[in-house]
């Protein structure tokens, strides 16, 4: 009996060790990063072993991140490309996927073929003749050459679709039988249900826009309408005083956002994935 | 997991208007994806394909060059380097993310007080929603040979210091540690909707029966989770063959060749060679091995994954 329990015990110990190492491993990396974004000094930054003193904190590493790069600038782009993209995602994505779910119609099956293999074929592969399409627009080195892109979504309309298959058929009936066309059906049935799936697409989209480096590295030449990953890694080289404290800063002011949307919407992120059956 | 079930087929036959299907209703729904599809992915894959038979550098008018291209991947040792690097990261990557993801996934479904389970799995989960060059540039301090802090705490541990950006053993290593790091949250957040997923009545009949957590796991667990983590090999492989923001970052690709990636080498190519004609062809060698290798995966599943 004893040896039961204390077996019991020495794997519950050994069960919150790993999670607790694995959790200060994920997580001290960003500590040190705010800690370093309000350091007063280089040297402190790169003194071993780290120290924490409050009383030699300042907020001056913030003021210089704005001197050196446009820092709102790169900001407010990100802003207005992710934002727009994952709306504009949200939409393309669950009309389709409502067409897929719930219409009949001929070429359904080769269309959503299709769209499966869509997700085989990364924008990294085609960025080359995107690239020639934005130029032929004449849309380079603007915001939508980084918006346009990102609309079709094949993974986004996969798991919305996934999601509808799963929603309970009577409700549509009943809608139907009020002489509810697919419109209202979709927009009056589908929709409401469907909010876990549509923020995990909607926060899955956003920070993958947010964060992507390829494109506008590729699309945009002006500085001042780069995005926050291009900003960042201009701000730590070329622009750069090559100050540590400053370059934390900026990271510190780029991961904030994301950790507010992240903070409010994670609940729905577990749910939807949970409930939506993600799998092929 | 349960499979879901079809919704039944909308009242086939009940009224002889519905044969004619929903076609118009479709084109309207689909009309929007069907042009963003047409116009950015559908082009520029073709535009691949065309571009791969030219040799153009944007400022000339291109010309036609046959499979000149293609003939030159054959020869072109640095491409077969990069494919190796490319290859050996991924697959780090894609183990680290499918065997300690499921470590960590299965530890956090023990019996803890819920704050502190928010706690974990927040932690884990954060990196992923970062910045891939954000996070490259906080380990590009880390990793720091004299000054990084990594190397503090090894020295600490009385490890010898470790050229982690600079070598070329260890800097593919500091990739598949820093997408590891970033990429992990997903693939437990993955697992724990497919844990969730199995009835907790068939766990406590394999208690009663005297099944001990070893044999719970590997008998119960593992073949319900199959599905889940069929889907995160593939999701993680089709993922970790396009690193290109932690190599970019961290070591520019180096030493060499070393850390560089594919998509990297592609970049390269295009945009620092204005080679678009070589750049197009090494783009279909990677989308056809994407599909190969996703195929490859589907065959394999249908062997070892189990659908309830």
């Amino acid at each position: 009996m004893d040896v039961l329990r204390v077996s019991r015990l020495l794997s519950r110990t050994a069960t919150f060790v790993i999670l607790a190492v694995a959790a200060i491993a994920i997580t001290a990396p960003f500590l040190w990063i705010f800690r370093g974004a309000f350091a007063a000094s280089d040297a402190e930054l790169y003194k071993l072993p780290p120290s924490f003193d409050p009383g030699n904190l300042t907020g001056a590493n913030f003021g210089k991140v704005t001197e050196q790069v446009p820092y709102f600038r790169f900001f407010a782009n990100s802003i207005i490309v992710s934002t727009t993209v994952t709306i504009a995602q949200l939409v393309t994505c669950s009309t389709a996927a409502y067409a897929f779910a719930r219409l009949r119609f001929r070429g359904k099956g080769v269309l959503f073929a299709v769209v499966i293999g869509s997700l085989m074929i990364p924008i990294q592969v085609t960025i080359v003749p995107l690239f020639l399409v934005m130029s032929k627009l004449s849309l380079t080195n603007t915001l939508w050459s980084l918006i346009l892109p990102g609309i079709f979504s094949g993974f986004g309309i996969f798991l919305l679709r996934q999601h509808f298959l799963a929603l309970p058929y009577e409700l549509e009936e009943a809608a139907k039988l009020d002489g509810a066309g697919h419109f209202r059906t979709f927009a009056r049935v589908i929709l409401p249900l469907s909010g876990p799936s549509l923020a995990t697409l909607g926060i899955l989209c956003f920070t993958y826009w947010w964060n992507d480096l390829l494109l506008p590295l590729v699309m945009i030449s002006d500085t001042e309408r780069q995005t926050l990953p291009v900003g960042l890694v201009l701000l730590a080289g070329r622009f750069s005083t090559g100050s540590l404290g400053t370059i934390a800063a900026g990271i510190a002011l780029a991961i904030v956002p994301v950790l507010i949307v992240f903070l409010a919407a994670q609940r729905y992120i577990v749910q939807s994935i949970a409930s939506s059956g993600l799998k092929l | 997991m349960t499979r879901r079930q079809a919704p039944p087929a909308p009242s086939r036959g009940a009224t002889p208007l519905k044969k004619r299907g929903d076609g118009l209703a479709a084109l309207a729904f689909l009309s929007p994806s069907i042009v963003t599809f047409v116009i950015f992915v559908l082009a520029p894959t073709l535009g691949v394909l065309y571009l791969s038979f030219y040799d153009w550098n944007l400022l000339s008018d291109g010309t036609f060059v046959g499979l000149d291209n293609f003939e030159r991947l054959a020869s072109d040792e640095r491409l077969l380097r990069v494919y190796g690097s490319t290859a050996y990261m991924a697959l780090v990557i894609l183990a680290v993310n499918v065997v300690l993801g499921l470590l960590l996934a299965v530890l956090l479904e023990a019996k803890m007080p819920r704050l502190l389970r928010g706690f974990f799995r927040l932690s884990f989960l954060f990196p992923f929603v970062v910045s891939a060059s954000a996070v490259a540039l906080i380990w590009r301090f880390l990793l720091n040979k004299d000054l990084g802090l990594v190397n503090w705490f090894l020295g600490s541990l009385g490890i010898d210091r470790i050229d982690w950006l600079g070598s070329s053993v260890w800097a593919p290593i500091s990739v598949i540690i820093v997408n590891s790091w970033k990429t992990i949250g997903f693939s437990i957040l993955v697992y724990i909707a497919g844990l969730q997923a199995i009835p907790g009545a068939l766990k406590e009949a394999a208690i009663v029966d005297g099944a001990n957590a070893w044999t719970r796991f590997w008998r119960i667990t593992f073949p319900l989770l199959s599905p889940t983590i069929f889907f995160l090999v593939v999701i993680n492989t089709i993922n970790s063959f396009q690193i290109f923001a932690e190599p970019r970052v961290l070591t520019q690709g180096g030493p060499g060749d070393a850390s560089r990636t594919i998509v990297e080498y592609l970049y390269d190519r295009a945009f620092g060679d204005f080679d678009l004609g070589y750049a197009s062809a090494i783009g279909i060698t990677f989308m056809l091995i994407l599909i190969v290798l996703t195929a490859i995966q589907f065959r394999f599943s249908r062997r070892w994954t189990f659908y309830e």
